[in-house]
């Protein structure tokens, strides 16, 4: 039986805020609770945008359909709003904060969810920080590191998984999370997303890659395609493998701008 | 007359005697004779212009409406308890090698650690000193750091300063906690002018930590201060100046510090109160493998005029001196940095940087930065750099991307930005004691 979704995106279509460029062209998504969604496709083709519409980044304008959120319009909220909702994406290009430490952020960021006069229990903070950077094989000192500012790639690849374990969304969003990790830190990594989950089985994973590998490791129970701001075709497992042997070249020709 | 200042209106040298004359037992008359001098300077000097290249930003007869501020000669002394703001200050300041209190212009208590005094240090009420004509500041008050002929206000300084400090170090001496001095201004519309004398002697090592703080004022009132800093060989001093005053507080500093060979003289100047604040600062790098750091910090908000005229003068090869003044300013704030880094002739080797960054809140508030070099030697390393930006809408997304509120977001981001200035000192009072009045000011 089909699980009610988690999140569901239809007819979703945006544009750059400014220049008001069409990239989302009717986008129809749905991902029930505990399910792993990958989404693939070429570069360009407007994954990242999808991440960032669903996470409520200001320079794009949602101009149809919705995004839902166990029924919540996602599209009304700010973006704090929706973090507090469950969502949580992680970025293909984490932002540099110089002067702001990871566990001073991630501090603030659990206070916020916190209701007025409440406060964060230091010792508890401390616990789940430690907790997570242990299920991540991090040294503690990293949390004393500014967010992504002088990180190296991988660095801020982890950071951006690190940030996820503490937070524990409803919904992950993980942009190119793989790329730019070595083969051991991408192993770190998956074991990650798939102890979060062993936690909480409920939480659902929405995986943009490139590469198969990652997908040796975080089993998806669907794998999608997404080509010039449609996703074109959805299927299992073995759509990412035939991707891996046959490129887009197919789709490319068929889903022309 | 243009700028008719009235502590000058027609003020005879019998008249400038009287607000000065405070220490004990009335100036004796090398002091007396430099006051005069002083004085004489003071009226051949134009009123600073914004025709000026160095008063371009700040225009004083505006800002700092001088004409109606009262002269009065210096009342007597601060008697009965301490305002409440400043007995807070004091006692959540913890620990220090000394501590000075000066009220009004003039010293009420310094309070030297004994084992510390032992050991030879002086600290001590600057009119004192000057009155029982200690030879160290016989020697070196006024004469060859802030002079009065460094311009209309060191000359204004140096002829009607009342009272200050006086720091001396003797050889060899190791001070390991901060000195601190902490003044209250209270009295609206009357101009106080002090100064601190810091000689650190060979091989010895002083930090100094001066705060000023005011209620607010209904009309401008003025607080001069001249900073006299000398490292003998060897020496490391670290001189801190927080400035704290309530509105229409207007704090204008003439500082200069002389390190001498393999001496070390590192500045901190944070503005964050008053209304206006004009920071003169020329470093001295005179001897050898002499070395200057040199930060600043200020958050401005509302109307706040934050004016940084900053030098860095190598005048002996080997010598290194790393600038780096960061600001913050909402509302309708104003910032100006002018630095220059000078190489003079012969200073090869010489190792020299200034950065100037800003972060702009609103679009009301305006930066100006001016960083510059003169270089007359050929083999040395200088860059200067500066930055005016706002708020990184890519950054602040990221942080609400994780659930904190944009205001949030904001504070954290500006927190960082200043915070870099602050992690150069290391954990310290001085660093917690600006973070809570940033915080403050953030929530506003
Ligand atoms: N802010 C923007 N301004 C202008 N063009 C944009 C902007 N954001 C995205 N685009 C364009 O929209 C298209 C989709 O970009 P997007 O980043 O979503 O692609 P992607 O599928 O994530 O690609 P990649 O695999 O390379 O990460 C691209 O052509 C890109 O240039
Ligand atoms: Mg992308």
């Amino acid at each position: 039986m089909k699980k009610s979704p988690i999140l569901a995106v239809r007819g979703l279509r945006a544009s750059v805020a400014e220049a008001g460029v069409e990239i989302l062209k009717g986008v129809e998504l749905e991902i029930g609770a505990g399910e792993i969604h990958a989404i693939m496709g070429p570069n360009g083709s407007g994954k990242s945008t999808l991440a960032k519409v669903i996470a409520g980044h200001p320079g794009y304008e949602a101009d149809g359909g919705h995004v839902r959120l166990r029924g919540e319009n996602l599209l009304d909220l700010e973006p704090d709003e929706r973090a507090q909702a469950g969502v949580f994406m992680a970025f293909q290009y984490p932002v540099e904060i110089p002067g702001v430490s990871i566990a001073n952020f991630l501090r603030s960021a659990l206070q916020a969810r916190l209701e007025d006069g409440e406060e964060l229990d230091l010792f508890d903070f401390q616990d789940l920080l430690t907790g997570c950077m242990g299920l991540l094989g991090m040294d503690p000192s990293f949390a004393q590191r500014a967010v992504n500012d002088g990180l190296s790639g991988g660095e801020k690849k982890q950071s951006e998984i690190l940030q996820m374990a503490v937070l524990k969304p409803a919904l992950a969003v993980l942009d190119e999370t793989d790329s730019g990790l070595d083969i051991d830190a991408l192993k770190v990594v998956a074991a990650g997303v798939n102890a979060l989950r062993e936690e909480n089985p409920e939480m659902s994973v929405l995986l943009i890659t490139h590469y198969q590998r990652i997908l040796d490791h975080v089993q998806p129970d669907a794998v999608h395609v997404m080509v010039n701001g449609r996703i074109v075709e959805s299927g299992g497992p073995e759509v990412a493998l035939e991707l891996e042997a046959q490129g887009y070249e197919e789709y490319r020709r068929t889903h022309a701008a | 007359m243009s700028g008719g200042i009235a502590v000058g209106g027609g003020a005879g040298v019998a008249e400038v005697g009287e607000v000065a004359a405070v220490g004990r037992g009335g100036d004796p008359a090398w002091l007396r004779a430099r006051r005069d001098e002083a004085w004489e300077l003071y009226e051949a000097t134009p009123f600073p212009s914004t025709r000026s290249e160095e008063w371009r930003y700040t225009d004083v007869e505006r800002l700092l409406p001088l004409g109606d501020l009262e002269k009065r000669p210096i009342g007597s002394k601060w008697s009965g308890e301490l305002p409440e703001r400043l007995r807070r200050v004091l006692a959540s300041d913890g620990e220090g090698a000394g501590r000075v209190v000066e009220m009004d212009g003039r010293v009420v208590s310094a309070r030297l650690d004994p084992g510390v005094a032992t050991a030879g240090v002086v600290l001590s009420s600057l009119a004192d000193a000057a009155c029982s004509s200690d030879p160290v500041v016989r020697e070196l008050l006024a004469t060859q750091a802030v002079t009065a002929s460094d311009g209309k206000f060191p000359a204004l300084n140096a002829a009607l300063w009342s009272d200050g400090v006086f720091v001396h170090v003797p050889r060899g001496v190791k001070v390991e906690l901060p000195i601190r001095l902490s003044r209250w201004v209270s009295r609206p519309h009357t101009p106080t002018f002090t100064r601190v004398l810091i000689v650190a002697e060979e091989r010895s090592r002083i930090a100094f930590e001066d705060e000023i703080l005011s209620p607010d004022f209904e009309s401008a009132t003025l607080a001069s201060t001249a900073i006299e800093i000398f490292a003998r060989r060897g020496a490391r001093v670290r001189y801190v100046s927080l400035q704290r005053m309530g509105r229409r507080g207007c704090h204008l500093a003439s500082q200069r510090t002389i390190a001498e060979r393999d001496s070390s003289v590192d500045t901190l100047n944070i503005a964050l109160g008053g209304s206006v604040d004009r920071v003169d600062l020329n470093a001295r790098l005179v001897g050898q493998g002499a070395s200057s750091e040199m930060l600043g910090l200020y958050f401005g908000e509302d109307g706040q005029h934050f004016d940084f005229n900053t030098s860095q003068d190598h005048v002996a090869p080997h010598a290194h001196s790393d600038l780096l003044y960061k600001g913050a300013l909402d509302g309708r704030a104003r910032g100006i940095f002018r630095g220059i880094i000078r190489v003079h002739e012969g200073a090869q080797r010489t190792d020299a940087y200034q950065t100037n960054r800003n972060l702009l809140l609103s679009d009301h508030a305006v930066a100006t930065s001016l960083p510059n070099l003169e270089i007359e030697a050929d083999d040395v390393r200088c860059s200067h750099g500066a930055t005016v930006g706002q708020l990184d809408s890519e950054a602040l997304f990221y942080l609400m991307s994780r659930g904190l509120e944009r205001g949030q977001a904001e504070r954290l981001v500006v927190r960082g930005f200043l915070g870099e200035v602050l992690s150069r000192l290391g954990r310290s009072v001085v660093a917690d004691k600006v973070m809570r009045t940033i915080e403050a000011k953030l929530v506003r």
